[in-house]
């Protein structure tokens, strides 16, 4: 186990570009479903009917909290990774059809943190954004692994190309729960 | 070279079978089912020191509430045992594996099936499903003792006739040229000490058993007192960077070292969790999970080597 090393969201080369150039998304209003983590790598993930962000560390209890993850050893943006139920939702409907059919990709299954609906997080690199009572700052975009195809025995590597969601760091910690307000900043 | 989900399982039931061994019923304590699996398939549990053992899954095959591991106390063995024993207790939990199976059945008319002792728990799980479906299938199972065997009341409840006992004590002892010659669309599955499943093995190839039709598992390293081990060199694919291997390390340990989080498990050459594909070299394969059709191209990096270099598909 190895002592977690976490890059601040816009210390990212991405999130640094971004900052300095106009853009973003604004005027939208984002809602958070669910809230899951792990103690350790591979481990199943754990529902949380509310979780505790702590801001430079990650979420209490989580394995990138915890320096246990598979990517631990590897220093980035990795304190609280989001993705987007509509991005769950195409997959359901084979949308677009890159694979043999649908797939359904529970929220407890697909390994990020926090599923959020009415939230672009593609846009959200080097974009400060509030849940609950915390900001986060988007660092860079997720990327879907083998390694998850292999844990789920699920070809969703391809599927998920771009819409695997966004890794941010905690720049306000606090208490969230499922039903918080998600809005830009 | 898979990944598995490990699902933390709650102890719901722990009966001894014999005086050794201890059977484990296990469920996940907030979902109804646990996931699917065939028989001959085993899972990984945590015992101390973040160490994984691996347990055939003994019980009904499928997609069930509840899963079932037979624990053999191995007094000479690397403490896993006596750990689950010492410390898993009723109501406990458990850290548990998804499945994984390298001992399936084959599609077959006829069946032969060689148990000796705790290694009895895949051949009762591949009982089951070949007395559901009806098959033709014998089961020789091979104990020091009734007394000493493990699983033998539901062994005989699932098999009836088709159980053949053979228990040291009552001088019958188990002769693997019982097995005889094959017979087309018929397979053999011995588990078991090895000295068991190497005599079930030679026995088959002395009678003329193709290989496909043979098939084996055994829970502990390949034992070859006499190979001394070799430096050489590992080249990854993907960069060309050359990782020289010591004669005292294994290929795992030093691609982990070089930052490689690579999946392992039992450590042994045994579970296939850490195999992985290779190209242009010699591999001297010391697993025992590997069939031989698989060694061209794929290599179980936590015991086997190579003949000066060899590349990795990293």
């Amino acid at each position: 186990m190895s002592n977690p090393v976490h890059w601040e969201g816009f210390e990212h080369p991405a999130a640094r570009i971004a900052t300095e150039v106009a853009g973003g998304a604004t005027g939208w209003h984002g809602t958070l479903l669910h809230i899951h983590i792990a103690e350790a790598a591979s481990f199943e993930m754990e529902e949380l009917t509310e979780a505790n962000l702590v801001a430079g560390r990650g979420i209490e209890g989580d394995r990138y909290f915890l320096g246990t993850g598979t990517y631990s050893p590897k220093p980035d943006v990795r304190e609280v990774t989001l993705i987007e139920q509509e991005a769950l939702d195409a997959l359901s409907r084979n949308d677009p059809p890159l694979q043999g059919g649908p797939l359904t990709l529970t929220p407890e299954q697909h390994r990020r943190n926090l599923t959020v609906r009415g939230v672009p997080l593609n846009h959200l690199v080097g974009r400060r954004f509030q849940v609950g009572e915390v900001i986060l700052r988007g660092g860079r975009l997720n990327f879907p692994c083998k390694y998850l195809e292999e844990l789920l025995g699920m070809a969703v590597y391809l599927p998920l190309y771009n819409r695997s969601g966004l890794n941010c760091s905690i720049e306000r910690g606090g208490i969230i729960r499922p039903g918080d307000a998600i809005r830009p900043l | 070279m898979t990944a598995r989900i490990i699902q933390k399982l709650r102890v719901v039931g722990v009966e001894d079978s014999t005086p050794e061994v201890r059977v484990y019923t296990l469920e996940h304590p907030r979902k109804p089912l646990l996931p699917a699996w065939a028989a001959g398939a085993h899972v990984d549990v945590r015992v101390a020191d973040a160490k994984v053992r691996q347990y055939s899954l003994c019980g009904e095959p499928g997609v069930q509430k509840r899963w079932q591991i037979a624990v053999k106390r191995e007094a000479a063995g690397r403490g896993g045992s006596a750990w689950m024993h010492e410390t898993l207790a009723l109501g406990g939990e458990a850290m548990v594996s998804a499945p994984r199976n390298n001992f399936p059945l084959a599609p077959a008319t006829r069946h032969v099936l060689v148990a000796g002792g705790i290694g009895v728990t895949p051949l009762l799980a591949m009982a089951r499903t070949l007395a559901a479906e009806g098959a033709d299938f014998t089961l020789h199972f091979c104990a020091r003792s009734a007394a000493l065997a493990p699983l033998l009341a539901e062994l005989r409840a699932v098999c009836g006739p088709r159980l053949v006992t053979w228990f040291a004590d009552e001088g019958r002892r188990f002769d693997a040229a019982l097995i005889g010659p094959p017979a087309p669309g018929t397979h053999l599955y011995a588990c078991g000490p090895q000295r068991l499943t190497d005599a079930v093995r030679a026995a088959a190839e002395a009678a003329g058993w193709a290989e496909p039709q043979q098939h084996y598992e055994v829970f502990q390293p390949t034992l070859d007192e006499n190979f001394k081990p070799e430096p050489f060199e590992l080249k990854l694919a993907s960069t060309g960077e050359v990782l020289l291997v010591p004669a005292d390390r294994s290929a795992l340990e030093v691609l982990r070292e070089r930052g490689f989080a690579l999946p392992s498990s039992c450590e042994l050459g045994v579970c296939g969790s850490c195999v992985c594909g290779y190209s242009e070299g010699v591999v001297i394969h010391r697993d025992s999970v590997l069939p031989v059709a698989a060694r061209q191209d794929r290599m179980t990096l936590c015991v086997s080597r190579a003949r000066v270099a060899v590349t990795v598909a990293l």
